[in-house]
């Protein structure tokens, strides 16, 4: 009897020795280098996670923010066109909540400059960022139990491991090769690569008419049309994005906001137009009221792309009805770097006006 | 309270088996009951709302069980209590689980607008079918009258409340009465933390490592062929791994209040038929569905073509009960199917020349294996239409992506179809006998000693360390 609890003494005992031994490894390697930059480092394309070890690790006066829109630019792209050093901390089906934050953070960091790609269903209601089971606000912050969370992690010992495995010259190069092909999550080489298309990539299978128009039809069709909707309420988009915008920009004066509407094919707004246009007008009158507050602060530029008929008409440049090409991503950098399509402050609704009557005037394509 | 996390291991666990052992120096029924409340407990954590109605069932079924053990009624008073109780589970049952869904295909059909918004009781299904088994059996007459408190156990009994395995009364309460559980038993202890530690590692690493998989099927708008594939393996996998560790991490905790629950998984992908799988799969509920739904319902006695009914009545209500949607009759018709093509094969089929035998075991764990994965298809998906779209991407080779996260999924799905097929199971590793009431004898008699400790302790480490913030089962919701 004596014999066997001490069998099960020894298998705790040894259990806690690999625990804490797994702490350790992940404390070393630091694979999301949230203690210190590595040069041997990898990449995640988890951006709600990497993001917090980007913003440690990383060196850069400007930070570019968005959804899914915004997720394939690439960084060296972003610097040649604007001439800054970038980071960029974009992350798929954000909300305005998740946004804010993380750009507080890399403000606190060091950021001057924010190049933020704002869509109208960021700011539909979502949990308090505090309470967030998709960011978690204490590994941001470094807090213990944000730290504890990160080292005491089967998830990221098996991360750690693979790392330190790359580390070992002979593997460095296949293992290099190999990773974004094995099931890691930490597998890309390069800071540039976080969430960017291929470079050989075929923008032509992925971007074209008929996705596009494809994407109109099942959204719009009868039993899907109420998604259309999901979550707009004007009341509390206009109080989220108070709080998320207004508030952070208030915040920090001396730092300057490039905030853009991007360019979303003409479909996005007709298929409200014709399936559900409640939505429209909440949309309408809510990125009337950003305009208007927005082009008031002296720290802001705004940005309207959605009424550049010669992009958003065409169809070929998108793959759904919101998503579009990286051809359009460079003309994106462009446009914000000439000032093209600035919103005048005197008239801050005017591009929204032209959209309007695009949106009205548009007849969709027939098969 | 979920056993995959930081309170249940560190806290709950420890201070309800201190308690347990050191009332069990006292009394022989103490200890029960302290287990008794301790379960309550337990289940109170996170569904106290639901704590009255389970004690209200256990009321009942008590109630009703009494009258049938003790009191002297005749034939017709006793077959009048036991539809009583029958009906009064399954009523209960039917409200909490079914109304819902019986609202929206009445609505769906006469295009009426009633709205039902009831909570489903965690664990309703589990100790709603452990009830019936009792009361059934009690009017067979073959059940002894049982003490409270034991009764109380046996429902309760944390370890199996919330997704089983489904216990049956003979088998656990005469463990609950025996003096010698109440002693600590330092190595079933330790084969219990050992066995728990298996079931903890496969579910925090292995069922949620691979659930972000299933997504490419079943969150995609229009998988392709490929994605369709590797989501639905995903699925495969994750749901065997999340309730076989589960299932296995109940009885490792059981055992190390020494009573020994019944195995509920015998590595189903590795069955040759589907009739093999069923004796595999959720071994608990096809043994109830056997014994108190399959049989009384004429079994295999009236002829080949009734039993192809009754099959199929039991599947489609062994579907029905996972679940109140239309998924869960699909799948549950399509293993009913599956069933009656199995028996009608095995009664038609010429026998099988021993040189072959080999090539058709093998032909037909693939033919199940293939079988089970497309009816985990509707198990999984949304809506039958859902799991029809996923079908058919499954079935059109013209659209295949096979990017680089479709090559990373390949490799993650390649490595756990290894683990299913080529690594023994739980049982066999710790030489689980839960009818003999034997476990970790090579354990004991040293062989393998230090291997078996070490690789635990590895285990154990890395189940604890996969432990992420809420990560429920898939089962809980049935």
């Amino acid at each position: 009897m004596q014999g066997t609890f001490t069998h099960l003494r020894q298998l705790l005992l040894a259990s806690m020795a690999c625990v804490l031994g797994a702490a350790m490894l992940n404390y070393l390697v630091d694979p999301l280098q949230l203690f210190r930059p590595s040069r041997l480092a990898l990449y995640s394309d988890d951006t709600r996670v990497q993001n917090a070890g980007l913003i440690r690790s990383q060196s850069f006066d400007t930070v570019f923010m968005g959804t899914s829109l915004a997720i394939h630019f690439r960084q060296s792209n972003i610097d040649r066109a604007l001439g800054v050093h970038s980071l960029k901390l974009a992350m798929t089906g954000s909300n305005s909540r998740q946004q804010s934050f993380v750009l507080e953070q890399a403000v606190d960091r060091g950021a001057k400059r924010v190049i933020w790609e704002m869509d109208d269903f960021i700011f539909v209601d979502a949990p308090d960022i505090e309470a967030d089971p998709y960011l978690s606000v204490d590994l941001y912050r470094r807090t213990t139990k944000g730290i504890a969370s990160y080292l005491f992690s089967a998830a990221m010992a098996k991360e750690s491991l693979f790392t330190l495995l790359r580390s070992v010259p002979p593997l460095r190069q296949k293992l290099t090769q190999a990773a974004p092909y094995l099931p890691v999550t930490f597998a890309l080489s390069d800071v540039d690569d976080i969430y960017a298309l291929p470079r050989d990539f075929d923008i032509g299978r992925d971007y074209n008419t008929k996705k596009t128009l494809a994407a109109f039809t099942y959204i719009t069709a009868p039993p899907r049309r109420r998604f259309l909707g999901e979550g707009y309420g004007y009341e509390a988009m206009i109080r989220h994005f108070e709080q998320d915008a207004m508030g952070l920009i208030a915040r920090h004066p001396d730092v300057t906001f490039d905030i853009y509407f991007p360019p979303y094919s003409i479909l996005q707004f007709v298929a409200m137009r014709d399936a559900s246009p409640a939505t429209l007008k909440i949309v309408v009158d809510l990125t009337a009221v950003i305009a208007q507050r927005l082009t008031q602060l002296p720290n802001v530029r705004l940005h309207d792309f959605r009424a550049i008929r010669a992009v958003t008409h065409d169809l070929a440049n998108y793959g759904d009805v919101i998503h579009h090409s990286p051809v359009v991503d460079a003309k994106v950098l462009s446009w914000l770097a000439s000032g093209e399509y600035r919103v005048d402050p005197n008239k801050p609704l005017a591009s929204l006006d032209e959209l309007k009557a695009q949106v009205e005037a548009y007849r969709v394509p027939q098969p | 309270m979920l056993f995959n996390s930081y309170p249940f291991i560190l806290l709950f666990l420890p201070v309800v088996l201190a308690g347990y052992f050191w009332l069990g120096r006292r009394s022989n029924l103490v200890p029960v009951i302290w287990l008794a409340l301790a379960s309550l407990a337990f289940y109170a954590i996170g569904n106290w709302q639901f704590v009255a109605l389970l004690l209200i069932s256990i009321a009942f079924n008590y109630g009703v069980g009494h009258l049938l053990i003790v009191a002297k009624l005749g034939l017709t008073q006793r077959k009048a209590a036991l539809a009583l109780g029958v009906a009064g589970d399954l009523v209960v049952l039917g409200i909490f689980k079914y109304a819902s869904f019986a609202t929206e295909n009445i609505n769906a059909l006469f295009g009426t607008h009633f709205a039902v918004h009831i909570l489903l009781p965690v664990g309703i299904s589990f100790y709603t079918f452990t009830q019936i088994a009792f009361l059934v059996d009690a009017y067979r007459g073959q059940v002894a009258a049982y003490a409270l408190p034991h009764y109380v156990l046996f429902v309760t009994y944390f370890p199996h409340l919330i997704a089983g395995p489904i216990l049956h009364h003979k088998d656990m309460i005469p463990q609950f009465e025996r003096k010698e559980t109440k002693h600590p038993d330092a190595h079933l202890i330790l084969c219990g933390v050992i066995i728990f530690a298996i079931g903890l590692f496969k579910k925090t690493c292995l069922a949620d490592g691979i659930q972000p998989l299933v997504a490419l099927a079943f969150e995609a708008r229009s998988p392709s062929f490929d994605q369709a594939w590797l989501g639905a393996l995903a699925y495969t996998f994750q749901l065997y791994f999340d309730f076989s560790g589960y299932s296995d991490m109940a009885i490792g905790i059981s055992l190390t209040f020494g009573i020994f629950l019944p195995v509920n998984f015998n590595s189903p992908y590795k069955a040759t038929s589907i009739v093999d799988f069923w004796r595999r799969w959720h071994m608990t509920l096809s043994q109830f569905l056997r014994d108190y739904l399959y049989i009384p319902l004429g079994g295999n006695r009236h002829g080949r073509l009734l039993r192809y009914v009754n099959l199929m009545i039991t599947m489609l209500l062994g579907g029905l009960w996972h679940g109140a949607a239309w998924t869960f009759v699909a799948w549950g018709a399509l293993h009913g199917a599956y069933l009656c093509v199995n028996h009608a094969f095995n009664a038609l089929a010429p026998k099988i020349p021993s040189v072959l035998a080999r090539p058709a075991r093998i032909a037909g764990a693939l033919l199940t294996f293939l079988a089970v994965v497309v009816a985990w298809v509707f198990f999984r998906a949304v809506s039958v239409a859902w799991a029809l779209r996923v079908l058919h991407a499954m079935v059109d080779p013209s659209n295949i992506v096979f990017g680089r996260e479709e090559i990373a999924a390949l490799v993650l799905i390649a490595v756990y179809a290894a683990l299913v097929w080529l690594a023994p199971n739980t049982q066999a590793i710790m030489g689980y006998d839960h009818g003999n009431r034997r476990v970790g004898e090579t354990l004991r008699a040293g062989r393998m000693r230090p291997l078996l400790l070490y690789g635990a302790s590895l285990v154990l480490a890395f189940g604890i360390l996969g432990i992420q913030s809420h990560s429920e089962f898939i089962y809980f919701r049935f």
